[in-house]
């Protein structure tokens, strides 16, 4: 009798063990089948943007709607912690199904086996792909994933503040000291370790706007006189208090919107942004007037997760959204930016934002900010680079020895 | 009528009655029962990760290939411990625990005992000194952050009104200023909770021993130290064990604010061990640094109680 009490003990405790397994696994789940129906996971910060994230998602529902056995949902991560929570869900073996990554953490997802190849899901002749940015979809012969927005860097410009744009640098160094008076600054750029990888695209464009490059390709460059004169060029405006000096992004964007910043150096998401923030902002675009007409890029690929259930009804969003009228939509949504297929900007959204045709004329000179040749790597790169280009800009050393700092930290992380 | 005694005779069952069994509740393995829940929470969120994280200290282990680890000693180890930054990130460790330790209980004590003096209002001002500690830890980093924001913080307009002001305004992002300032928001969350375990303390002084010391003569010091300090002083000693072991592993309120920046400038154990799991993505070095954040802990725990045991026996004063 006592023995049978015990046993019936030991079932109740099983049973009891059981259910709170069942109910913890139930909760680490992402998704899965119910009722027939495969629900996924597409997670990319943009759903968090306010003037864009809203779009999106109807953009998504239309999918969902076009669809009886998969649905999509979004999942808005935001931008600073995005790669950092993404990535670690996907190296434990789970993570959304979708995601929209930026170049430095789709390389290092990629290189670590993380993404699923995209060959069997869609064959890429069908499409019209813009070849500049997609070739670096393709890893070794294999296709990894599929531009979902490319995104020149150009020079914003408040228009009421500034009648005619700098050409030149020194140009623009004079405009951004004659603007910066009282609470107006004449221009903005992220400086905080906080915000390491916006600070990252940012010196992209004063490295490659003065001759310079991370790498040849097989070696690290990062303390080669072309970079130490462009991180100069950045380090200039900053000692010259042209910029609002411990400003994030969000607080010197808003500035920039209320027509107390004159200029900044962003992409073409940012117009839908700007716009979002004060309709009535009197902003235009040019190019970046540096010595060399080359500039960083915001190529966001959409990958399907390796560790996802449903990798070939995520395939099925992807060809969805590779469909022409899809495209041009989601072109529409993401304002100046690129999308994978060649699409024609309607008359009626050329009229809305004339200075569209500059961001679409930077494509052939503008690259990913990826450190070529070392692309995996990239996120360590941005951390040891920001880090001594910071300490330089805080007087703790000089750049040059900051840029040879992080050349030698940074070539024993890749060795 | 059947009498049941307390103790000796055996019970009895009254008659018509079923025979009840003897309760589990009475039996040798009560005090385990209770204490299983308990100790299976620890064993599984505390004592397995410990043992996780002890292994991996001793390995390579990436991050974004967990399963792919290799045992590689004590190289974690001796790479940290060879890293000038390291050295700089212990040090500000423990210039950020000993100063949070200091002044959070200094100025809880000095709270305390005038929130232990009668005066109108009493009441009132006993509640609003507890609100810091009631706000989660990451509304206050919000609310220290814009308070310090270079363009609209209310404390940059402050100090450029008495000629204080840091250039540009941007205290966060000045290696100078950063530290002083999330120790200073620290300790304005910390101090409500010192401050209320102190006043309970106080408010357990036998009020003669005071009326004894003043009819001696004694002045305030004298008095404070002759009978109140006695008092209180386990109650300070706990406390200082618990804002160690807390300002030890405080993360939250130094990652919003500063992320360890500027140029590491506020950067402690546990922000280096974050970093080191989640931006570098080595798990093997961000458990070594771990290791050395539980062997202080250890160290702190076995020293405290080692001062207490000297203490009781009057060896230390």
């Amino acid at each position: 009798m006592g023995n049978h009490r015990a046993l019936f003990g030991i079932a109740r405790a099983t049973c009891a063990l059981g259910l709170v397994a069942t109910l913890l696994t139930g909760c680490g789940s992402d998704g899965g089948s119910g009722d027939g129906v495969t629900k996924l996971t597409f997670a990319a910060s943009t759903f968090g943007d306010p003037g864009r994230g809203p779009l999106l998602t109807k953009w998504l529902d239309e999918f969902n709607q076009s669809q009886t056995k998969i649905q999509v949902s979004a999942a808005a991560v935001p931008y600073p912690t995005f790669g950092q929570t993404v990535l670690t869900q996907m190296g434990s073996g789970k993570g959304p199904d979708l995601v929209r990554f930026d170049m430095p953490e789709f390389e290092a997802a990629s290189d670590a086996g993380l993404v699923a190849p995209l060959d069997k899901v869609i064959d890429a002749s069908k499409y019209d792909l813009l070849k500049q940015p997609d070739q670096f979809m393709v890893h070794d012969g294999v296709r990894h994933g599929v531009i979902f927005e490319a995104s020149n860097y150009a020079m914003f410009y408040n228009a009421d503040l500034i009648p005619t744009p700098p050409t030149t640098y020194e140009q623009f160094t004079a405009t951004a000291k004659s603007l910066t008076k009282g609470d107006v600054f004449g221009l903005a750029f992220r400086q905080t370790e906080a915000e390491e990888a916006g600070v990252w695209q940012d010196i992209f464009n004063y490295v490659y706007g003065f001759g310079g490059a991370w790498s040849d390709g097989k070696n690290l460059t990062i303390n080669s006189p072309e970079n130490l004169k462009g991180l100069q060029a950045f380090k200039d405006l900053y000692d010259a208090n042209v910029i609002p000096r411990g400003a994030d992004a969000a607080t010197f964007r808003r500035m920039f919107a209320e027509g107390k910043v004159g200029m900044e150096l962003n992409n073409g998401g940012y117009v839908t942004a700007t716009r979002g923030q004060n309709a009535k902002l009197n902003f235009n675009v040019a190019p970046i007037p540096f010595p060399v007409r080359k500039q960083g890029t915001i190529l966001a690929p959409i990958v399907i997760n390796e560790a996802s259930e449903g990798k070939d009804e995520a395939g099925t969003f992807i060809k969805w959204a590779l469909e022409p009228q899809n495209q041009v939509k989601l072109q529409e949504i993401l304002g100046a930016s690129s999308v994978a297929t060649t699409t024609q900007r309607s008359a009626e959204k050329l009229k809305e934002t004339p200075f569209l045709p500059v961001f679409d004329g930077l494509t052939d000179t503008s690259l990913p900010q990826i450190v070529l040749g070392f692309e995996a790597k990239t996120p360590d790169i941005r951390k040891v680079v920001v880090q001594n280009v910071i300490a330089a800009l805080q007087g703790k050393t000089d750049l040059k020895s900051a840029l040879d700092r992080a050349q030698q930290q940074a070539t024993e992380l890749v060795r | 009528m059947t009498v049941v005694e307390q103790t000796g005779a055996p019970k009895t069952t009254p008659p018509g009655r079923p025979r009840r069994r003897p309760s589990p509740l009475g039996s040798k393995w009560t005090p385990y029962l209770f204490l299983a829940p308990a100790a299976l929470f620890i064993l599984v969120f505390q004592a397995v990760p410990l043992v996780q994280e002890v292994y991996l200290s001793f390995t390579r282990t990436r991050l974004l290939n967990p399963t792919r680890s290799e045992w590689v000693g004590l190289d974690n180890f001796n790479r940290i411990f060879g890293d000038p930054e390291f050295h700089r990130t212990l040090l500000i460790t423990i210039i950020y625990v000993i100063t949070c330790v200091v002044v959070a209980i200094g100025a809880g004590l000095v709270v305390a005992l005038l929130l232990n003096r009668k005066f109108r209002g009493r009441g009132v001002a006993r509640a609003l000194v507890t609100v810091p500690w009631a706000a989660p830890g990451i509304a206050v980093a919000l609310i220290a952050t814009w308070m310090l924001n270079a363009q609209y913080g209310i404390v940059n307009r402050f100090l450029d009104a008495v000629g204080l002001g840091v250039p540009g305004g941007a205290i966060l992002d000045s290696s100078r200023y950063a530290l002083p300032a999330v120790l200073a928001t620290t300790i304005w969350q910390l101090f409500p909770f010192t401050s209320v375990v102190l006043l309970s303390a106080l408010q357990s002084v036998p009020q003669e021993l005071n009326e004894a010391a003043t009819v001696d003569g004694a002045g305030r010091w004298a008095t404070f130290r002759a009978v109140t300090w006695q008092v209180i002083k386990p109650t300070v000693g706990l406390l200082a064990l618990l804002m160690t072991i807390w300002s030890l592993r405080r993360f939250e309120l130094i990652w919003l604010m500063t992320k360890g920046g500027p140029v590491g400038a506020t950067e402690t154990l546990v922000i280096d061990l974050y970093s080191q799991a989640f931006d570098s993505k080595e798990l093997g070095s961000a458990a070594a640094i771990g290791m050395v954040g539980v062997v202080i802990s250890l160290i702190v725990i076995i020293g405290s109680r080692l001062v207490a045991r000297a203490v009781e026996k009057g060896d230390v004063r």
